[in-house]
């Protein structure tokens, strides 16, 4: 599995709708309307179910069709975001491709995220000095944009 | 896009989440995590719902018949190849000006189809 990401150091928004979609706008290889609907999966999950998955921590996902391989995007704000029942200043945003090994490879990455956070902890997380030590703490590279 | 054709590629999505959260080893991971699954699963059949109902009956009947029959009904067009059959379109599908605004479906597998922006 291919383990790079993108990485918004200064999130803008302050909501959480807003701030999916500043995210997603980061994702080169999807189109406009894509990221559209990328972004109705994504706020699905959290109306299921806020995704959070420590104090200030976020983790919005799902599996598409919309995309063919794994996208990831790291997101830190320093004003915080309302996730709306708790203020957050970690999002780590992944979209899982369908395809025959999907689920599986679905289950890696939480694996792989929930073992990373876990590894580093939150303190150590929100402490990172660039976007690219955020990556490396989570096991990411990081997509020069 | 034609506005059935958004709602059957969300509807797809909102499938695949539920089905995810019904295995085993997702679960257990979303669980560890500190996520509740559980009632998650519970609020995306009731999101589906309200998704579905809003859709045009003939496609969403169709959208039933194709899952029952190959577990996926909506696909994306790449390279001018329907990806659920691997079989290359006609020209007149793949050329169509307005290819996504209309919901159209695989001439060979029936698979509903759009092409990614
Ligand atoms: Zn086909």
């Amino acid at each position: 599995m291919d383990r790079s990401c993108y990485c918004l150091w200064d999130l803008q928004s302050t909501d959480r709708s807003s701030t999916l979609s500043e995210m997603l706008s980061c994702v080169a290889q999807t189109g406009e309307h894509s990221r559209e609907l990328l972004l109705r999966a994504l706020e699905a999950r959290e109306l299921a179910g806020a995704t959070i998955v420590a104090p200030g921590t976020a983790m919005p996902h799902c599996r598409s069709i919309l995309v063919d391989d794994f996208v990831v995007v790291l997101g830190r704000s320093r004003e915080g975001v309302s996730w709306p029942e708790e203020r957050v200043r970690l999002i780590i945003l992944f979209i899982s491709p369908v395809k025959p090994s999907g689920p599986q490879e679905h289950m890696e990455l939480i694996k792989h995220l929930a073992g990373k956070i876990g590894e580093s902890g939150q303190e150590k997380l929100f402490k990172a000095s660039s976007s690219k030590q955020l990556a490396d703490m989570l096991g990411f590279q990081l997509i020069e944009s | 896009m034609h506005p059935d054709l958004e709602k059957l590629i969300s509807l797809h999505d909102l499938d695949v989440m539920i089905k995810d959260l019904g295995r085993a080893d997702i679960l257990q991971e979303e669980v560890r995590l500190g996520l509740s699954p559980d009632a998650a699963v519970g609020e995306l059949k009731t999101i589906r719902e309200q998704l579905s109902s809003s859709i045009g009956k003939r496609w969403l009947a169709l959208y039933g018949q194709i899952c029952v029959r190959y577990g996926n009904a909506v696909v994306p067009v790449v390279m001018q190849r329907c990806t659920g059959c691997l079989t290359r379109l006609p020209t007149a599908v793949y050329s169509a000006d307005d290819r996504n605004e209309q919901v159209r479906t695989c001439p060979t597998c029936g698979r509903i189809i759009y092409w990614a922006d």
